[in-house]
């Protein structure tokens, strides 16, 4: 029995260590998904004639807390605050909702970084190179509670605005909503 | 302490450390240099401390083996016992304990005293001091001079310009971690506290180029984050101080031309300031006079066209963990971008 | 048939609006309402007696028209040759609304088609403020920054300059001001690091007569041998520089997005600057000239004839933008030109307008920031405990960065000699952090959140004694009172909440006389003229939005508190007492 219980004790501290590894793993040196990855994902649900699921690439990482929290460094230092405050939304649309205009998928959000969007989103390709552009994605992901809380980050030593990423509830993302008004 | 220093002092201490550790006392980065009377003062303070404890420490050791080999000589432990039981050697020995905690005493709280004064000195606050700005970054320092006019204020990064015999005060604080700043020929530690403003004050003596290093660690490149301090005689300094007001020289060829174009249409634009440009951010080193700087981040790299090249292309090769990213650039404009980074003296 | 006591009495009471008018210094087309603010004096103030404090409550909708957006309608309904004229909030469509015409179906709309980019780099809401009626042409402004000048019969394009960049986060909110054949218009753009003017084109050609930065050198401020500032610590070269780190003078703000009165016997126009860029305080140590005061400069050439600091060295965005209502009343038992400044900081200013000399300076909301304006000097004393600083964050500020008022703008009655100030009671919680200066995003650096002031009324509409000084009377609201306020001869003052009620008060005693629920929230300025019909009307947009009303124009999450700039925790519950949606309504009595 002991031995047993032994047994499961390796196996879980084995596992414990391997989680730990890619949380905490630091990739400098990245060159995650290409953009030419990117470009397949689609921001229509409809396709002519027969329908093929395309999901565009994963998120490098959803699971790397050191990269999430980079993310949130970067989302300030770009001025993606300015715009988007906490996730609430201001001159941008919140973040921490249910609601994605331009699609959900970390494909879609890569691409609305890199490219814009016409209704206000500026075009950051160039400018933020792509690993830091996937680092984004992850965080603003986090903003609305869809990584694991062991990654999303905590309380930020800052004026409290809203829950941290980490313990707010997650918004499971709709499929779509209204783009603004025109006449 | 401080006002009583004096030259033949100092030229003893050279000589004392000179035997002791040749490579330290000639060093830029040697508290056993020190380069102003505030360093000095320090330096004095620790060559006594371990004057002090030498003599001690050679006349605790010599009681001590001279105790262990008398013994020996004593013959039986019977005999040494009956010899030590008798009254006399009794009391002779309280009065020798008694005397040598007396004396240890008295070391102590003399040491103490030279401690406490050499504190206080440096504790004085001068009034009339050039203030500076320097806040602590991973992995960097952000260097702002202070001026009651505004528009007189220079941000550079990573070294100090400072007059020879004017007091400087630096105020401290950091943007992320806590750093911690030391100039071992200037001064010793102090924190930079984020959220918190610490003040340490640099007085030189004599012009000359000195290293800071970062001394509380902050993270992957700890190691690497040097701060370079450069004491000058007071018309230098003004000197230097006028020509990081002008704006960043204009590109004079194609070269540099396009390597401003590139400059303006990359990730730089993002993170650095060249004044004078339309880059104006400041979560990364000032660059506007980057080419009057002789080393590049912080310290890690002297600054040459092809290290800033090197540097540009792969910063993590150098300094892993560093917040720069690769940027991924065309050779030829990797090589513009450097030749017009290169000019900006 | 009309006998002799009727044409004594329409004779004399002709002569005494003339009168009053011009005791104000404005001008006035007849009994419609071409501008705005009214008149050249910014009065806002109607003239028409029909509708007064004891018929007020039969008001009645006469007609409404629907705009089809959805974000906030900040204009006033200008009326010119018995015409409505409408700008929308993006894209800034100009409608014209016969008002012969039962229902008033479109003469024209005139379509601006704005860059739709624009939509990101305006702060707060993509609003405008109004169209302006001159000489058979109407002029406004639109979001991506161009000035545009249409006839007024016909819906024509006349000229269209493109004056502001949005790539560098330059957009224009405001409602441009004629005087003297030239149209005014200023930028906006405070929280992207732009730097402000005020630009004077020619009515006819739209071609720029001059151009007046609000920082810089002297000779881009049009500062020059006329300039007589009354304080000491605004004379001296180059202060639009001095005053600035090396550079920062070129992101500083000052941007001119209020509004411009004018006194054609001083020949002066006068008007505020904004705040100055960054919010955070600490990248930008000095004066910060030209940012947060009031220009007085002369209309042809745009020279600078004084100016007064506010906010010196401006910690709360302060912006200095509001309304300068001029008006000549007695102080002390002297008659003094003077005018009345309701500012963001709390403080209402009288100025005397020929000399830019402070007379008094009160509080009219609970202020905690400044604790007096040093008169002999003019500067406020800032306390202490309350100055924002990187790494610190600073509780209850008071007034918060919207001000005691924002740009929401007063009215005066030459009868009551009362100010009637539509405004909040509003603090915040701040954090500075350092901003990063990127060209087309935000330049703000602080993370704020805010909250009702003493007493939980986030609103106020309250009468000010301008001679004395003092409050008269105060109505406590629910939410801000963001929309404009209107008196009128009858002693009655109009004003909206941002729940939709379209209120008339008794413009002596402050009480309510009528309300009515529009369709939405009412942040837009109300106005009043006589109808074809010969009925006085008064007509108001509907329609929440702006600054404070982002958390439903914009959708906003107010689980963050920080969202739309530190409004979202405040106004959690707006969407419950209103969704969006534009019109406008138009009341007469039956």
């Amino acid at each position: 029995m002991s031995s047993r219980f032994l047994e499961l004790a390796v196996v879980a501290l084995i596992a414990l260590t391997l989680l730990g590894c890619e949380r905490e793993s630091r990739r400098f040196s990245d060159s995650p998904a290409t953009p030419r990855g990117v470009q397949t994902i689609r921001q229509s649900e409809l396709q002519p004639g027969s329908s093929i699921p395309t999901s565009g690439p994963p998120s490098p990482y959803d699971d790397n807390a050191y990269a999430v929290s980079q993310g949130k460094q970067l989302f300030e230092w770009f001025n993606c605050k300015g715009c988007h405050a906490d996730g609430g939304g201001s001159i941008g649309p919140a973040l921490m909702d249910e609601k994605w205009i331009y699609g959900s998928a970390p494909a879609n959000i890569y691409a609305t970084i890199v490219e814009g969007r016409p209704n206000g989103m500026p075009s950051f390709r160039d400018k933020i190179p792509p690993q830091q552009v996937w680092q984004l994605v992850a965080y603003v992901r986090s903003l609305s509670g869809q990584l694991r809380k062991d990654v999303e980050p905590s309380r930020a030593d800052h004026l409290f605005t809203r829950k941290s990423e980490s313990s707010s509830p997650k918004s499971a993302p709709v499929s779509s909503s209204a783009p603004r008004d025109t006449q | 302490m401080m006002g009583r220093l004096s030259n033949a002092r100092f030229r003893w201490l050279a000589v004392g450390c000179a035997l002791l550790a040749p490579p330290g006392c000639s060093s830029n980065h040697a508290a056993m240099n020190p380069a102003g009377p505030r360093a000095r003062s320090i330096a004095e303070l620790m060559l006594g401390f371990v004057s002090v404890s030498t003599v001690v420490y050679l006349i605790v050791s010599a009681v001590l083996v001279w105790a262990i080999a008398r013994r020996r000589r004593a013959g039986t432990s019977d005999d040494w016992l009956q010899r030590g039981s008798s009254e006399q050697s009794n009391v002779r020995s309280r009065q020798v304990i008694s005397w040598a905690t007396a004396l240890t005493v008295l070391i102590l709280l003399t040491l103490a005293l030279c401690d406490y004064f050499v504190m206080h000195g440096l504790s004085s606050r001068p009034t009339d001091s050039l203030r500076i700005l320097v806040t602590g970054h991973q992995y960097w320092w952000e260097v702002e001079y202070d001026d009651p006019d505004p528009s007189r204020r220079v941000r550079t990064a990573n070294e100090l310009h400072i007059p020879v015999g004017k007091p400087v005060e630096l105020v401290l604080t950091s943007q992320d971690v806590i750093h911690s700043m030391w100039m071992p020929n200037l001064s010793g530690k102090k924190d930079l506290i984020p959220g918190h403003q610490n003040t340490e004050v640099l007085l030189a003596d004599r012009p000359g180029t000195f290293s800071g290093q970062c001394a509380e660690f902050c993270g992957l490149q700890h190691a690497k984050m040097r701060l370079m301090v450069y004491a000058e005689p007071p018309k230098q300094f003004a000197a230097w101080k006028q020509a990081q007001l002008q704006d960043a020289r204009n590109p004079s060829n194609d070269i540099q031309r396009h390597g401003l174009e590139v400059f303006e249409s990359s990730t730089c634009i993002l993170c650095h300031t060249i004044q004078g440009t339309q880059a104006a951010a400041t979560v990364a080193p000032d660059l506007t006079h980057l080419a009057s700087r002789t080393t590049i981040a912080a310290g890690a790299l002297p600054n040459t066209q092809s290290n800033l090249a090197s540097w540009i292309l792969a910063p993590h090769r150098f300094k892993p963990g560093v917040q720069m990213p690769a940027t991924q650039l065309q050779p030829d404009d990797l090589a513009a971008l450097a030749a017009y980074l290169a000019s900006l003296k | 048939m009309r006998t002799p006591s009727t044409l004594l009495l329409i004779f004399v009471s002709t002569v005494v609006t003339a009168l009053a008018a011009a005791q104000t210094g404005g001008t006035r087309s007849g009994e419609q309402w071409p501008t705005p603010a009214g008149d050249a004096a910014n009065t806002r103030f109607s003239s028409l007696t029909d509708i007064n404090s004891s018929n007020v409550d039969k008001l009645q909708v006469r007609f409404t028209f629907s705009t089809g957006l959805t974000h906030g309608h900040e204009a006033a309904p200008i009326v010119s040759g018995n015409t409505m004229y409408i700008v929308t909030p993006f894209p800034n469509a100009l409608l014209a609304l016969p008002l012969e015409d039962s229902g008033a179906p479109l003469r024209f709309k005139y379509q601006s088609n704005p860059s739709s980019s624009s939509q990101g780099v305006a702060c707060c809401d993509t609003i405008n403020r109004g169209a302006t009626y001159s000489n058979g042409r109407v002029f406004f402004n639109t979001l991506d920054g161009q000035t545009v000048a249409v006839d007024a019969a016909t819906g024509a394009e006349i000229w269209r300059v493109h004056l502001a960049d949005i790539k560098r986060g330059e957009t224009m909110t405001m409602a441009p001001f004629v005087a003297k054949g030239k149209v005014l218009v200023g930028n906006s753009g405070g929280e992207f690091g732009v730097r402000g003017w005020l630009t004077a084109l020619d009515e006819k050609s739209g071609q720029q007569v001059w151009r007046a930065y609000s920082t810089g050198s002297d000779r881009d401020v049009l500062i020059g041998a006329d300039f007589k500032p009354f304080y000491a610590g605004d004379r001296g070269q180059d202060l639009g520089i001095r005053t600035w780190p090396p550079g920062a003078w070129q992101r500083g703000g000052g941007t001119v997005w209020g509004w411009i009165s004018y006194d054609p016997d001083l020949n002066l126009i006068f008007y505020g600057t904004g705040n100055p860029g960054p919010w955070n305080p600490d990248q930008r140590p000095g004066d910060n000239k030209w940012t947060a005061g009031i220009f007085a400069r002369d209309v042809d050439t745009g020279a600078a004839k004084w100016f007064y600091q506010m906010s010196p060295h401006d910690l709360y965005d302060y912006d200095g933008v509001n309304e300068n209502v001029l008006m000549d009343i007695d102080i002390g038992g002297k008659p003094r030109k003077v005018l009345a400044h309701p500012d963001r900081n709390g403080y209402l200013y009288v100025i005397d307008r020929a000399t830019g000399e402070v007379i008094s300076a009160n509080p009219f909301v609970h202020v905690n920031t400044i604790d007096k304006i040093d008169l002999p000097t003019g500067r406020p004393h800032y306390v202490p405990e309350k100055k924002p600083t990187v790494g610190h964050v600073v509780r209850d500020i008071c007034p918060h960065a919207a001000g005691g008022k924002d740009w929401q703008p007063s009215a005066y009655s030459p009868m009551t000699h009362f100010l009637y100030i539509p405004h909040q009671n509003m603090c915040q919680d701040e954090e500075a952090v350092p901003a990063n200066y990127i060209a087309g995003t935000p330049y703000v650096g602080a993370n704020v959140k805010m909250h009702a002031g003493e007493g939980g009324n986030r609103g106020v509409f309250s009468a000010w004694d301008v001679a004395n000084g003092k409050s008269v009377w105060e109505i406590a609201e629910k939410f801000p009172v963001w929309s404009g306020a209107l008196v009128t001869a009858g002693n009655v003052a109009f004003y909206g909440t941002m729940d939709g009620w379209f209120k008339a008060v008794d413009a002596r005693t402050g009480r309510l006389l009528w309300q009515f629920k529009t369709g939405s929230g009412i942040v837009g300025q109300p106005v009043s003229y006589r109808g074809p019909d010969g009925k006085q009307y008064v007509a108001i947009l509907s329609g929440v939005g702006g600054w404070a009303g982002a958390v439903v124009s914009g959708d906003l999450d107010p689980q963050d508190a920080s969202a739309g700039n530190g409004w979202g925790g405040a106004m959690a519950d707006l969407p419950q007492y209103t969704q969006k949606g534009g019109a406008v309504y138009v009341f007469a009595l039956p």
